[in-house]
């Protein structure tokens, strides 16, 4: 199961007619559009299906039907129609509340800059909307090299001149990128929910079941030592959107000598947060694989 | 495995110090590559060893560097380009 070939491809075609129509036609003509797109992708993806169900029963605590479903794709749907606008900087027409914007003007102020763990819920897009709030910092975002040449291929051209950049993950000098970028006082994004590779993670309670989380984005976190926020924006209707910082930790501690423990304990905190905004917001989760890997067990 | 230079064997002390290594110092080949199939290290180490570097030898390995994919090859470049640019 390799959600990086599997899903991505769908997401670089999707992306693809969306840009196209958009670009036709505009966005309303793309907002309606959005129902048959959607449908189309609803019934050819099976597997996925089953790991939307899978995630919704248990975020809702309760069997979901048709109309969850539905409303799950959707959703991730219309977060990939507004990435054409929201990456353009066209943030007219749009609703997009930020909510707890003083605490990470706070820590801005700092000087320090700020670490913003993430999850593949909501639309990274939205959060660029902070540019507008008279905080503008340097943005960087780590990212999988995968993913950031699907959003190259395409969006190259919208995304250029925007102050947010990605940091394609592989190469040693990598994370001092990112280090630099925190001693400008810029804010450095990191995903924290997938694991890319099978070894150095740790497993977490996640809606009460087991699942494996990275140890990557913690470890970082505590070796940069900056203060931590939690950040997702997540859609809520039509061209609108909620952007949340919540604090996490001021910085993340690993004891040389509890290393593990410490480790185990950063993540566990995270599992916990990232299962409260799970349930907040059930329909923005965007992991559409079998995240907690049993599907192949059965 | 060819033997270490004497600047090459502080390096690699730093390294197993400053990632807690369970390897020994002595036993990191410097020719070998530091990251992927070699001594296995990511970039997240390659961070740590930076700001071990910049701690002992008060130079900064900086990411615009255009030779950064040489200098942390192997144990033998990276030993060598701080000898190069080592303040102390």
């Amino acid at each position: 199961m390799t959600w990086t070939t599997q899903r991505e491809r769908g997401n670089a075609a999707a992306l693809k007619l969306m840009g196209w129509i958009i670009t036709r036609l505009g966005w309303r003509a793309a907002w309606l559009l959005l129902y048959p797109i959607t449908a189309y992708f609803f019934v050819s993806s099976p597997r996925q299906r089953a790991a939307s169900r899978r995630f919704l029963r248990r975020a809702l605590g309760r069997e979901p039907g048709l109309a969850d479903q539905f409303r799950h794709y959707f959703t991730f749907s219309a977060t990939l129609l507004d990435r054409v606008f929201l990456l353009d900087g066209r943030r007219e027409g749009y609703d997009i509340r930020i909510v707890g914007l003083d605490l990470l003007k706070e820590r801005i102020a700092r000087g320090q800059g700020c670490i913003l763990l993430g999850a593949h819920l909501g639309s990274f897009d939205a959060m660029r909307a902070v540019a507008d709030t008279g905080c503008p910092v340097e943005v960087v975002a780590l990212m999988h090299a995968q993913h950031a040449a699907i959003s190259m291929n395409f969006f190259t051209q919208q995304a250029a001149g925007t102050r947010t950049s990605t940091i394609p993950l592989g190469r040693p000098d990598a994370m001092l990128r990112a280090k630099e970028c925190l001693e400008r006082g810029g804010l450095v994004g990191i995903l924290a929910d997938r694991t890319p590779h099978q070894d150095k993670v740790a497993r977490a309670p996640f809606l009460g079941h087991p699942a494996a989380f990275p140890e990557g984005p913690h470890i970082l976190a505590a070796v940069l030592g900056a203060p931590v926020m939690l950040a997702y924006g997540v859609w809520t209707g039509p061209r609108r959107y909620e952007v949340h910082f919540e604090p996490f930790a001021e910085r993340i501690l690993l004891d040389r000598t509890r290393r593990r423990e410490d480790l185990a304990a950063a993540i566990g905190h995270y599992a916990v947060r990232l299962e409260g905004i799970a349930r907040a917001f059930p329909y923005n989760w965007f992991n559409f694989y079998d995240f907690w890997q049993e599907m192949e067990a059965g | 495995m060819s033997s270490q230079l004497a600047i090459e064997a502080e390096v690699a002390a730093l390294i197993v110090e400053a990632l807690h290594l369970e390897t020994s110092a002595d036993q990191i080949d410097p020719e070998a590559p530091l990251f992927g199939e070699g001594l296995g290290l990511d970039s997240i180490d390659a961070l740590e060893i930076a700001l071990a570097i910049s701690r002992r030898y008060g130079f900064q390995l900086r990411s615009d560097d255009e030779r950064n994919g040489q200098i942390f090859a192997s144990l033998r470049n990276l030993s060598a380009h701080i000898e190069k640019h080592r303040q102390h």
